[in-house]
């Protein structure tokens, strides 16, 4: 027989039931009563063993300091939403990794940085002057750098051998060589895509022929020139005869698979393919090296993304967040940070470049020197909240997209213009935007 | 009903304790209608009314993450108008919803009906058909993703192997019109059992004489679809359209992973473009204009809908 459930009844066992659901949770010890926690928050690392690294120093931090250190990584995406809307609610981690425009969009958030920035520099041989343009806003430092990846030329040695080539030291060495290598059956690969490897290598090649997108006040557009006129003829050049239309789909992870499946001969990348076919014991990896980012007339420069620490203004455990980052810097803590981080994970401070491990393998050597070339994006602008939108949307590669497509080199730079004027306007007035 | 003091008092019952009034004002019919509309209330203003006001304010300020902004009127509207990357995302939302969803109501009636027809294991493939529409998006467009790789892909692949093609094949996500023929394809191959599913259902409820009777005028089977189902489904197909044009035109996650809104934007819709805007790019203010953008399309697509569906 069903038992009648009145309405009275209802809300008794409805009202039973809250009451002691909620006495349930009256066994936690109050929050007041619970070990102090420091929280940050960073992204999931290509090499999970450096995650894993970072969070083993974590304890050892937090058993050291008597706290908790929770360490909470993410998809790298994911970290734009959540930056946004913890600023928003003002409540989140303490301790959070920035990249890019990060330290500047957020000026009015994070903490000054100064002190700790100056007492790392004294203690580590300094800072890499790319340190200064990606972290020290006009109102200070915002963030610390905590770690960059080098993009040099990537290559298959058997098949340059094969083509009797040596690695190209200057972009139109690459052109050349890729000419044959495509011949051979090996094409070289840059993306021209909606990726952040098709924006580094733009920013790149541009410097490395004079050119420029916006002028050092961060406000001026200066894509629309001749030397970009020539980067673009050469990307064109380079497509036709050198590459294949692939490119033009490639994100961040094809460029890899190119290398590693043998057909490609070339690509301008992170070390990342030769780790992973390392990682996976793959053959290849003996006919994977590496190679300085080429040179134009105007020298090398390579670009970059250094990850920055930061902590927010909102954060209540700032004196403990800034002992945590010193920490992470100790000598045997950056090391191994290096070490678990397969050589991925390069140094801003100039005394880590010593590190043996780049002197273990030939193939990391020349690594560390890389830094003397490397700029945030946007140089020789502070990477400001323009230089942000001409990165997210994509400009750059779309500029090079458009005109291999058919599209006459002045009307994509036109177009490209146009995007950086919208980009640049109105936006940089604001307090606490601009460089 | 609720029994006044004066009446206790006069047949000598003790007063009411505190609870038993509560309870009584409680029962009282409005006040008891009214406290089971609240949570549901709250839900609403809370999950739609607060994030939707938000979302006016945002596009009418100059608000970037991290810092607050002033009031700038319709400025945003106005430089989103003048961007040539969202004149094409407007171009790119209408064909793909157009395409999309043209293709999923025809395909759609036609897999309803075969699926209504008996055959063996009719409630396992009844099941099955579903998948698409269950697995999370993002990770069966990864599957897609790799389908479509410029190196690996299995649809070239077959493809040339069957002779259909000539190798290399097409460069699935790297040319404008294939890459938005890609994004259709799955977004079809995502929604295809939304539609199915529903008019398979209108189809249950159609009444068999009315096919008998068909057949007795000497309707073909042609005849019989034209002239009965069709009409008797209208009203189901008008629903399932209007939700499938929303769901279309708002998609995210088959072109973020797809194509990140390439080649040179021709896939970009109004979300992956407010959310390169707005997240990515930190501009906020606009993000949330290009998004809006959509809700007076939607609305008047809705508005004309329901109305249609009230007629019938």
């Amino acid at each position: 027989m069903y038992a009648v459930i009145t309405r009275r009844r209802f809300l008794r066992a409805s009202a039973i039931t809250l009451v002691g659901t909620s006495s349930l949770t009256l066994d936690r010890a109050p929050a007041v009563a619970q070990k102090r926690e420091l929280t940050f928050l960073s992204f999931n690392h290509f090499v999970p063993a450096s995650d894993d690294e970072l969070k083993r120093q974590a304890e050892v931090f937090g058993k050291q300091a008597g706290v908790t250190v929770r360490v909470d990584t993410i998809q790298a995406p994911q970290l734009f939403a959540k930056r946004a809307a913890q600023a928003a609610s003002q409540s989140g981690h303490d301790l959070i990794v920035t990249g890019a425009a990060d330290p500047f969009l957020y000026e009015q958030q994070l903490i000054d940085m100064g002190d700790l920035v100056d007492y790392l520099g004294g203690r580590y041989g300094g800072w890499y002057p790319f340190a200064k343009e990606t972290c020290q806003t006009a109102s200070g430092w915002r963030a610390v750098p905590w770690f960059w990846v080098a993009f040099p030329g990537c290559y298959n040695e058997v098949h340059f051998k094969k083509a009797g080539l040596q690695p190209p030291k200057t972009w139109d060495d690459l052109l050349k060589a890729g000419k044959i290598l495509k011949k051979q059956g090996n094409p070289v690969g840059i993306a021209i895509s909606h990726c952040t490897d098709a924006n580094i290598s733009f920013w790149s090649i541009l410097w490395c022929n004079g050119g420029k997108v916006l002028e050092t006040d961060g406000k001026t557009p200066a894509i629309s020139s001749d030397k970009a006129a020539q980067v673009v003829e050469w990307y064109k050049e380079l497509y036709k005869d050198a590459m294949e239309p692939e490119v033009l789909s490639w994100d961040n992870a094809s460029n890899n698979r190119f290398l590693l499946s043998g057909k490609g001969s070339w690509i301008h990348n992170a070390i990342s393919p030769y780790v992973a076919a390392v990682a996976k014991k793959m053959p290849i990896a003996d006919e994977i090296n590496h190679h300085s980012s080429p040179s134009s007339p105007a020298g090398i420069h390579s670009a970059t993304t250094v990850n920055s620490l930061a902590i927010w203004k909102f954060s209540k455990n700032i004196p403990l967040a800034k002992d945590f980052i010193k920490f992470l810097f100790q000598k045997e803590n950056y090391n191994a940070f290096i070490v678990e981080g397969s050589a991925f994970n390069q140094p801003p401070l100039k005394a880590f470049a010593e590190h043996p491990i780049w002197a273990s393998n030939p193939k990391y050597a020349m690594l560390p020197k890389e830094a003397d070339y490397v700029h945030e994006q946007g140089w020789p602008a502070k990477p400001n909240a323009a230089v942000q939108l001409i990165i997210v949307n994509f400009i750059l590669p779309d500029i090079v997209a458009k005109a291999v497509n058919g599209m006459p080199t002045k009307r994509a730079l036109a177009w490209g213009e146009e995007q950086v004027k919208l980009a640049v306007q109105g936006k940089l007035e604001t307090k606490g935007k601009a460089s | 009903m609720a029994v006044g003091q004066r009446v206790l008092e006069a047949t000598g019952r003790a007063r009411p304790g505190r609870l038993t009034r509560v309870r009584e004002w409680w029962e009282h019919e409005p006040v008891f209608g009214y406290g089971l509309i609240v949570p549901a209330l709250v839900l609403i203003v809370g999950l739609v009314a607060y994030p939707f006001g938000m979302a006016i304010y945002f596009s009418l300020s100059d608000y970037w993450v991290g810092s607050p902004g002033s009031f700038i009127g319709l400025q945003n509207y106005r430089d989103i108008l003048g961007n040539e990357i969202f004149r094409q995302t407007v171009y790119n939302s209408f064909v793909f919803t157009a395409i999309a969803v043209v293709l999923k109501c025809v395909l759609g009636v036609w897999l309803a009906m075969l699926l209504f027809r008996p055959f063996r294991f009719k409630r396992l493939i009844r099941g099955a058909v579903l998948l698409p529409w269950v697995i999370p998006t993002a990770l069966s467009v990864l599957a897609w993703k790799w389908m479509f790789d410029s190196l690996y892909s299995v649809v070239n692949w077959t493809a040339i192997h069957l002779g259909i093609i000539s190798p290399p094949g097409p460069n699935w996500l790297g040319m404008a019109s294939y890459a938005m023929a890609a994004v259709i394809a799955v977004n079809v191959w995502r929604g295809l059992p939304f539609f199915a599913i529903i008019v398979l259902a209108g189809l249950v409820s159609i009444p068999r004489e009315y096919y008998e009777a068909a057949e007795v005028d000497g309707a073909g089977s042609w005849g019989r679809f034209r002239h009965v189902t069709l009409p008797l489904l209208k009203p189901v197909l008008a629903v399932v359209i209007l939700f499938s044009t929303i769901f279309t035109f708002s998609d995210f996650n088959i072109v973020q992973v797809l194509t990140s809104g390439g080649p040179v934007n021709t896939t970009h819709l109004f979300a992956t473009f407010a959310y390169q805007m707005g997240l990515s790019g930190g501009n906020l203010g606009q993000g949330a204009a290009i998004s809006l953008f959509l809700f007076p399309m939607l609305a008047v697509i809705v508005f004309v809908q329901l109305r249609y569906i009230r007629k019938e």
